[in-house]
């Protein structure tokens, strides 16, 4: 049996990834899959805490259900948002982005 | 355990039913209406709708705590408190947006107005939730509600910029904020916050000490983002100046607000006061045990200081008034954090104190930042520039509004005869009294700076010329909002015991350690 550590350890690794591809990558679906990354991570550990926790219960199990429907309604947003920005500018390069930068 | 649905008490919703209720209708509305239509008429109908919304949740103030499915919603005297500040703001947002909203900009108008009320809806939530998964669903029923609103200019690039850089940076703070939460899951086997309040010690006690420092750190983080404190406040100028003027006084006021009622509960419930729950009183010094609190209030002191200085030495170089007002607000959030940092974790007396001024102060910031906001929303609108030479001459095109103006701007920069005086000044004695006094100089000092950068707005007011000299006419929705908030400002700064005693006498903080009925 995998111990709870290699399963937090696999989340903290996609939530390293994650964060990684937030800070370095340019193209806007790219920073998006990133996010979903990290949030996958935070999927990852309720559900190993809900199996093999201290206290193991089901509720991380439906904490989880919660965050994928949500994660999904945002992810949604945000490519909504990038279609607009292409459309008024034909580039989803967040680096191409900055028209408010000071 | 079985919960019977039909003998929920759902009287404790009525406020968030009837937003539910209004934000159905004007969606059906909307679809059934004809293309080209007038809308305006929906604005009217949320205000009437927030107006009854706020009779019900004034008539929860003195009621003992009562809880909903199982504790994870709550009726408390502190989410009703919040409640109250929330439906006010929007309340007025909505009559600012009347004039605001026009089809050239916002082709789909009747958006706009149901996805305000489901904003409100999140916040409200958020206020009023005792669960980390309700909790969860508000603020992100906020979040999604105001990314949408940030670029609900469509074609407009700036608007679409403000909702990128808002969806990226929520999202990514949503994520680290349910990162640390899974962890303080993991290590209380509870979600429910009071239950991982009382949890939470024995975890620390148990050798688990790292998670739940990382859980509180990550909590930092993502909570600080909501109310743009420093580790995460660099989305504020951006979004601010290209989400609509209204948007982005709701942003800085009713999400502020949310933001707050969550670092509150979560922040205070579950690290520094589970032990006032659980009544576990040390033997030698006869206090309650605080495995954390003095911890943590100097992790907030320390935000709360940057907060202040970064916030204000960065307001005082903008041009764009959107811009520094996102940095003004910014730097009112380190005030409204600093009676959180400096509280002492003793006794619920003490701690009553630190809270009340603190929501004194949130409500004078409602009064004075709408009053700002709607004024600044004209001035650009009429002027077509967001830059500061927009309220050139304003006096001598309107003196009435020139007038309000200056007492906001007051206010905002803690001078007397304004609500925002007398909060500063209470959250001044209040650090003082606590003996935080690099707190209490740091906000001497950088109010002195604020003074800078808002007096530079009064003095294009009075003393410079603008463009033109013609009469600006003031539409009536806007009218309606510079009154109400200037009554406000200045009858709560002149008359500051009537709002401190409306607070004494129906906020307790114990509400939020006390599990519900």
């Amino acid at each position: 049996m995998v111990p709870l550590g290699g399963y937090l350890a696999v989340g903290a690794i996609l939530f390293s990834i994650g964060v990684y591809g937030l800070l370095t990558k340019k193209n806007g679906i790219i920073v998006l899959l990133s996010i979903e990354l990290m949030l996958n991570a935070v999927n990852v550990n309720l559900v190993a805490f809900s199996r093999f926790g201290i206290a193991a219960n089901i509720t991380g199990q439906i904490f989880s259900v919660f965050t994928i429907t949500v994660a999904a309604a945002e992810a949604a947003i945000g490519l909504a948002i990038l279609v607009a920005i292409f459309r008024n500018k034909a580039t989803i390069n967040a680096s191409e982005i900055d028209i408010m930068k000071r | 355990m079985t919960v019977d649905l039909l003998t929920l008490n759902w009287g404790l919703l009525a406020p968030e039913l009837t937003i539910v209720i209004l934000s159905v209708i004007i969606t059906l509305a909307d679809l059934f209406m004809k293309n080209g239509g007038d809308r305006k008429a929906f604005a009217w109908l949320s205000v009437l709708g927030i107006a009854l919304a706020t009779y019900f949740t004034y008539q929860d103030l003195g009621q003992p705590v009562q809880s909903l499915l199982n504790d994870t919603y709550r009726v408390d005297s502190f989410g009703t408190m919040f409640k109250l500040i929330m439906l006010i703001g929007t309340g007025l947002v909505f009559m600012m947006s009347i004039y605001y909203v026009d089809k050239k900009e916002i082709k789909y108008d009747g958006e706009y107005y149901y996805l305000l009320l489901t904003a409100l809806l999140g916040s409200m939530i958020m206020a009023s939730s005792g669960d980390l998964i309700t909790l969860y669903i508000g603020l992100e029923l906020l979040s999604i509600s105001s990314y949408i609103l940030a670029g609900i200019r469509k074609t407009n690039l700036k608007s679409n910029e403000a909702a990128f850089k808002y969806v990226v940076t929520g999202s990514v703070s949503s994520a680290i904020l349910l990162y640390g939460a899974s962890f303080l899951y993991g290590v209380t086997g509870t979600t429910n916050i009071i239950g991982i309040a009382q949890a939470v010690q024995g975890a620390f006690n148990a050798g688990f000490d790292f998670y739940i420092y990382l859980g509180f750190f990550m909590f930092v983080v993502g909570l600080g983002y909501k109310i743009s404190i420093v580790p995460a406040y660099m989305w504020a100028p951006d979004v601010y100046e290209g989400a609509p003027t209204p948007i982005t006084a709701f942003l800085s006021v009713v999400s502020k607000a949310a933001g707050f009622a969550i670092v509150m509960r979560l922040l205070f419930t579950i690290f520094a006061a589970g032990n006032i729950a659980t009544g576990e009183i040390n033997a030698e010094t006869g206090m309650p045990i605080n495995f954390f609190s003095d911890e943590m209030t100097f992790y907030l002191a320390v935000l709360a200081g940057l907060t202040m200085i970064i916030g204000n030495t960065m307001a005082a170089r903008q041009i764009n008034v959107k811009r520094m007002f996102a940095l003004s607000s910014v730097a009112q959030a380190g005030y409204i954090l600093v009676p959180l940092a400096v509280v002492k974790i003793n006794s619920p007396v003490v701690m009553n104190i630190s809270f009340s001024n603190m929501i004194f102060y949130l409500m004078a910031y409602l009064m004075m930042n709408l009053g700002a906001f709607a004024v600044i929303s004209l001035v650009t609108k009429a002027n077509d520039t967001d830059e500061l030479k927009a309220f050139a001459g304003l006096y001598h095109r309107n003196p009435w509004i020139g007038v309000a103006m200056t007492f906001f701007l007051l206010s905002l920069a803690g001078l007397p005869v304004t609500a925002g005086f007398i909060g500063k000044f209470n959250i001044f004695v209040n650090a003082l009294l606590f003996e935080s006094y690099y707190l209490a100089a740091i906000m001497v000092v950088t109010s002195v700076v604020s003074y800078f950068y808002y007096f530079n707005i009064v003095r294009q007011m009075y003393m410079r010329t603008g463009n033109t000299e013609a009469k600006l006419a003031v539409p009536f929705g806007l009218q309606l909002v510079v009154l109400l908030t200037f009554l406000g400002t200045v009858l709560f700064g002149m008359f500051p015991n009537v709002l401190i005693d409306f607070i004494s006498t129906n906020f307790s903080v114990m509400d939020l350690f006390t599990p519900g009925m």
